[in-house]
């Protein structure tokens, strides 16, 4: 008997794989290492009052007078979830009288050319959807918001952490924004911001529940203070933000994809598990041969990047121990009779979102013959 | 914090690369010139702030 109807959706559907159902998508998850598994810089950093990236890759903490935090990937997670990590901020100095510019705001930042599929600025923009578990002795309203860079527009939204102590998964639907395109490019054009303190300027307001152009003192009100206890703490994995009004179950990468999307960023030259700083063993670190004097004083070494970085980096140079030369700080170690510490730190010639030239300066190199190096290296290219 | 900031020069060409960090906590970076780079944007902000860069270009 012929068909008189064929459900083309379902017969389709009905044919994929259970890992490409819809709402099940690839790549689904705007955000980055959401599940807090990757850790180049290294695993816990203390004493943090200033802005910057630490422990788990591409989540940044903003500070303006907010404590003093320590911030670490931690093993405590939402049982049987399926995730192996978290990140835990927890307040080592307490700031319980903020001052008005008081902020302290856990942020990824992303590029606008890989959100131009949500059409934002259009009148098909696309619903986003944020789900993530959290975890934190203080009970109370938070804030999270969606920050269109390009435009200076953002959607607050305020959700509540009912239980001390205990994981709670939380979910927020935004509405797509029908004004203010994002730039196709490989700048930050869009953040994804959780509040953790807010002083006056950023609170005094009405919070601001849709999508409009900034207003400082409607973006986190009713934002309770994190940091008013060093007894405070706060963890959060899980992460996700996607297209659409629901939220799907987090997508697990595998640790290989997601630590390359992560290099996109920023990678070093240590060994994974090791972070890069002064004093690591040399084994820790890519060991350079070939290295081709051009003048008596000075050889070129060129490293490759793992992965094609998103644009030119800031390169750190760090010195390595073992050897048995000299270990001042920045600076790498070459062999020519025996291992001489270089007279200053390492120095950059032609740089690319690919590979980086490096200066090996020094002493008593013959011109054209090759030598062999050791030093560490970050390179950092985060938005 | 930034502390200073100096040109820095390519040993081959002798052309300006890019600029050298040097953090109030002691630790140096190389930044390359590119406007995606964020502290390449960040030099820019400290220069208008009306702080001066350190040029001491090769002879």
């Amino acid at each position: 008997m012929a068909l008189s109807k064929v459900d083309l959706a379902n017969q389709v559907e009905n044919q994929l794989p259970q890992n490409l159902v819809a709402n099940n998508l690839p790549f689904r998850n705007i955000l980055i290492n959401g599940d807090m598994s990757i850790a180049q810089r290294g695993t816990s950093t203390s004493g943090v009052t200033s802005p910057g990236y630490y422990a788990c890759d591409r989540w940044r903490v903003g500070f303006d007078t907010a404590g003093t935090w320590t911030i670490s990937q931690d093993a405590d997670v939402p049982t049987g979830q399926g995730f192996a990590k978290s990140l835990k901020m927890e307040c080592t100095t307490a700031n319980a009288s903020l001052s008005a510019n008081s902020a302290f705001i856990f942020t990824q930042r992303l590029e606008g050319q890989n959100l131009q599929y949500l059409k934002k600025g259009t009148s098909s923009a696309e619903s986003l959807t944020a789900s993530f578990w959290v975890k934190s002795n203080k009970t109370g309203t938070y804030i999270l918001m969606l920050d269109d860079i390009d435009n200076s527009r953002s959607f607050s939204k305020s959700y509540t952490i009912n239980s001390a102590d205990t994981w709670e998964k939380k979910t927020l639907t935004f509405a797509g924004d029908t004004t203010g395109t994002l730039d196709n490019d490989n700048a930050r054009s869009f953040d994804v911001r959780w509040w953790f303190v807010a002083g006056t300027t950023y609170s005094s307001g009405t919070l601001n529940t849709s999508w409009n152009s900034n207003t400082n003192a409607n973006l986190a009100v009713g934002q309770v203070n994190l940091a008013d206890s060093t007894s405070n703490y706060i963890n959060i994995t899980g992460v996700q933000l996607e297209a659409g009004t629901t939220a799907s179950d987090f997508e697990f990468l595998p640790f290989d994809t997601q630590l390359q999307r992560c290099q996109r960023y920023y990678e070093s030259n240590y060994q994974y598990g090791t972070a890069p700083a002064e004093g690591s063993s040399y084994l820790n670190v890519t060991f350079y041969s070939g290295l081709i004097a051009y003048v008596t004083t000075s050889t070129r070494l060129i490293h490759y990047y793992k992965v094609l970085k998103r644009t030119k980096p800031t390169l750190t140079f760090y010195n390595v121990t073992g050897l048995g030369a000299g270990t001042t700080t920045g600076r790498w170690q070459y062999y020519t009779s025996g291992w001489i510490e270089t007279p200053a730190a390492a120095t950059t010639g032609e740089s690319r979102v690919d590979s980086i030239c490096i200066d090996i300066g020094g002493g008593g190199y013959s011109i054209g013959s090759g030598y062999i190096c050791a030093g560490g290296l970050a390179a950092n290219a985060e938005l | 914090m930034i502390n200073t900031i100096e040109k820095t020069y390519d040993n081959i060409t002798n052309t300006n690369n890019g600029y050298k960090i040097t953090y109030d906590n002691g630790v140096t970076s190389y930044v390359p010139l590119d406007e995606a780079n964020t502290d390449y944007q960040a030099v820019q902000e400290w220069i208008a702030a009306g702080n001066t860069v350190i040029d001491n270009p090769p002879n």
